[in-house]
């Protein structure tokens, strides 16, 4: 692989996504650093997974700008393609082939080695205790299993930057222990960096280095937890306060819990 | 809750279906940048032009036998090799018409019921609170709605062609077969899909696994491809007929008398032109009669086991996984086309839909194949039976091409994160195009190589050809990867897309057709000119850096 052209693992630049009449994200820009996991956070249609999807290639943005490691993600996007490692919200795979066939494909799209990507697979099957269900169809596999895949899927070639929409969702403790510890390691190293999408407050406040708030598609504030503290004035606070104090969703937010009083 | 709330609930999971069918965002397909109600609209236009284009075809399929019905004599003799009696003729053409109906009813059935099956439409209603009842109810007029406009036309337009071409009580008498062909198809594509959701979608991987597959869905795809093989070996099955009218009928060839859809093709005959027009033994109608009897009765068996079963089946959750068997943990990456082929192979041997499509030319050759046993070895006929064997498997390899890119909407979405260049996928699926082709080619030169005057220039049209339909795939790949570029959205499966796939593979059909008007005229030499040059177009154009 050529070296990279930028050290910054992923830069989004004012990146604009319209559906139809409807503006899902409005002029954000945002910068995955060396060594980071950056935590995407906002409530649900914030804008999210648009800007998570137009960072892979499946969403056109309207506007604005992707580069991964300095090269453009939005065009064809391949060199872009290849340094980066995606795992989706939702289980989408081919669910006709088994976890080992799919992977293989995988494989040879990435044109990887045989024997690099044979120690890779056993390596994480294991960790994820996959052995026995990798010649069954990805169809008759639960959600948690078909997770377990896709996080795989995303390791396989070793890449550089790691992009993951909601990846802990539907993962047993054990797995979701394994994916944080992975993780960690991951960034640890190379100068590689991870964007992590969640609406897990803990699982940013525990993992994340930096946080972004997304709101009605606009980055609303970003930074360190500390800085988030500061920010919105909450010394002690949890990223939960934080989040909602920032997002304004704290306000009526004691009298709707209120009324669900007489439910 | 009555029909008319069940009505109202199937409107609701149709659209369902129509919208899963479409965008498949059930299989993570991102929403394309529309508004919400262009892409409700769009959904249901898409698989209304379907249907519509199914009915269609059944509609020129039953204008054209009711034509062939009213044929003079001096036609009918260039049809039919041999001299057979009117009626017989007649009967004869209304078993293809039944025996049709029900293959191509059957043929949207495979397409329909995955993503029936997985648009989950049925499911969703359960946990809401509807009596079993209503929801039975609910889920029989989703799945009639799959085929509503084609099983309509069957239903009306095949008594009505009839009646114009045979009289009204003909017509009237053709309604029996023509109900049992829906019913049956109807069934038939319901066990299909049971059968699939049970045995193919959840069978293990593995070499021995994929041969598995393959032979259960060739098993359970044969009657299609049979009733197919009938059609295009007509000559052959008029011969059959003839010995029902022959002087000396054994017992055995009585009950040919017996055989779906001959049966049942009987009665509109024997009413219309009475049963001396048929010009065979009693005996005979009688078995017909009795088995149409039979017939009918087994198609409102079928039709009750239906709409008990439709439920069931839309509920139906995937094959459950059986763990616990040893699984080889060892990867074997291919280079990116072959990857792209292998992973399509294996998509396709668990998509009856997919699988039926590269069966069909395969199967198709063995049939046409074994027609050329019909005359005397070394016949020109025999080669030109062979020559069109070879000829309708280059025209089939036409549809691969945006049957195969619609196999992409399965999970379109991750492979477009993956470094997957538009070229390696299309060198890989026209490479599988071509090497289905050359097989189908194979079959009917092992088949007929005893049979076919000068065997080595039959081999050399074979060769010729294979440009052609590698160009032909180059360039329908190319619309499809360009169309969906600009549109953003996939081309959906064959069920929603059926006016498209029809769209791009007319140049594509155009491409393959050329060289072989080209062997008419000039010989193989000049097929093999038109044919390279129609590659040396294509090639750079398909393939070119970012044309694809």
């Amino acid at each position: 692989m050529p070296a990279p052209a930028s050290p910054v693992p992923l830069a989004v630049e004012r990146l604009t996504i319209d559906y139809g009449q409807r503006r899902a994200v409005n002029g954000l820009s945002l910068e995955v650093r060396p060594s980071e996991i950056y935590g995407l956070l906002g409530s649900n249609g914030a804008g999210k997974s648009s800007t998570i999807k137009s960072i892979v290639g499946l969403v056109r943005p309207t506007s604005g700008s992707v580069r991964v490691f300095g090269d453009d993600a939005v065009g064809d996007g391949l060199r872009a393609k290849e340094q980066l490692g995606y795992v989706p919200e939702t289980a989408l795979l081919y669910e006709a082939l088994t976890p080992r066939e799919f992977l293989e494909f995988v494989a040879g799209v990435r044109r990887l080695d045989r024997a690099v990507a044979s120690e890779r697979l056993q390596t994480y099957a294991a960790a994820f205790q996959l052995d026995a269900e990798l010649e069954e169809p990805i169809a008759t596999l639960s959600n948690g299993t078909r997770q377990k895949v896709l996080v795989i899927g995303a390791l396989l070639h070793a890449p550089r930057l790691l992009v993951l929409d909601e990846p802990l969702n539907s993962l047993d403790p054990r797995s979701v222990r394994i994916v944080k510890e992975l993780l960690l390691r991951f960034v640890r190293s190379g100068g590689r960096g991870v964007l992590l999408s969640t609406h897990t407050m803990e699982i940013a406040e525990e993992l994340c280095t930096r946080v972004g708030i997304l709101d009605r598609g606009v980055l609303l504030a970003e930074g360190t937890l500390a800085e988030l503290r500061t920010r919105a004035a909450r010394g002690d606070a949890s990223l939960e306060e934080v989040f909602l104090r920032l997002t304004r969703q704290d306000e009526g937010l004691t009298e709707a819990v209120a009324s669900l009083d007489g439910s | 809750m009555g029909w008319r709330e069940a009505a109202r609930l199937a409107d609701v999971a149709f659209l369902e279906v129509a919208l899963q069918a479409t965008y498949a965002f059930r299989q993570g397909n991102p929403v394309p940048p529309a508004e919400g109600r262009r892409m409700v609209a769009r959904a249901q236009r898409r698989v209304a032009q379907s249907k519509a284009l199914i009915a269609g075809l059944l509609g020129f399929l039953v204008l054209g036998a009711a034509v062939l019905l009213r044929a003079p004599p001096a036609v009918r003799a260039q049809l039919v090799p041999i001299a057979i009696p009117l009626g017989l003729f007649q009967t004869g053409i209304l078993t293809g018409v039944f025996g049709l109906e029900v293959a191509l009813l059957w043929w949207t059935g495979l397409q329909a019921l995955p993503t029936f099956l997985g648009s989950s439409a049925v499911s969703v209603l359960e946990p809401l609170p509807i009596d079993p009842r209503t929801l039975r109810r609910a889920a029989a007029i989703v799945y009639l709605r799959l085929f509503d406009l084609p099983a309509l036309v069957v239903l009306v337009g095949t008594p009505v062609f009839v009646g114009l071409a045979l009289g009204p009580l003909a017509g009237l008498a053709s309604v029996p077969a023509s109900a049992s062909a829906v019913v049956f198809a109807l069934a038939l594509s319901l066990v299909t899909g049971r059968f699939f959701v049970r045995r193919v979608q959840g069978a293990r991987g593995g070499g021995g696994g994929a041969v598995v597959r393959w032979a259960y869905l060739l098993l359970w795809l044969l009657p299609a491809f049979g009733l197919l093989a009938f059609v295009t070996a007509s000559p052959a099955f008029f011969r059959v007929l003839a010995v029902l009218a022959g002087p000396h009928l054994s017992r055995p060839a009585e009950l040919l008398a017996a055989v779906y859809p001959f049966a049942v093709a009987v009665l509109p005959v024997a009413v219309a032109g009475g049963s001396g027009s048929l010009g065979v033994p009693s005996a005979v109608i009688l078995v017909a009669f009795l088995w149409t009897a039979v017939y009918a009765g087994v198609a409102v068996y079928a039709a009750v086991w239906l709409y008990g079963s439709v439920a069931e089946v839309g509920k139906l959750p995937p094959a459950v996984a059986t763990p616990g068997v040893a699984s080889r943990s060892e990867l074997r990456p291919q280079r990116p086309p072959w990857a792209v082929l292998t992973k399509d192979l294996r998509l396709a041997s668990r998509t009856p839909g997919y699988a039926f499509l590269i069966l069909l030319p395969l199967l198709d050759a063995v049939a046409l194949g074994l027609v050329t046993f019909a005359g005397a070895p070394g016949s020109a006929a025999a080669r030109g039976v062979a020559i069109g064997a070879v000829s309708a498997a280059a025209l089939l390899a036409t549809f691969f091409g945006p049957a195969f890119f619609a196999l992409e909407v399965v999970a379109q979405s991750y492979a477009r994160t993956l470094p997957v260049t538009p070229r390696s996928m299309a060198l890989g699926k026209v490479s599988l195009i071509g090497a289905i082709y050359l097989a189908a080619g194979g079959i009917v030169l092992a088949i007929t190589a005893l049979r076919v005057p000068a065997p080595g220039l039959f081999a050399l049209f074979i060769a010729a050809e294979l440009p052609a339909v590698v160009a032909a795939g180059l360039l329908e790949l190319a619309l499809l990867f360009r169309w969906a570029r600009a549109r953003g959205l996939p081309v959906t499966n064959l069920y929603a897309g059926a006016w498209n796939i029809v769209l791009v593979s007319l140049p594509g059909v155009a491409l393959a057709t050329a060289p072989i008007a080209a062997f008419v005229e000039v010989g193989v030499g000049g097929m093999a000119v038109v044919a390279l040059a129609e590659l040396a177009v294509m090639a750079p154009l398909a393939l070119g850096r970012g044309t694809t």
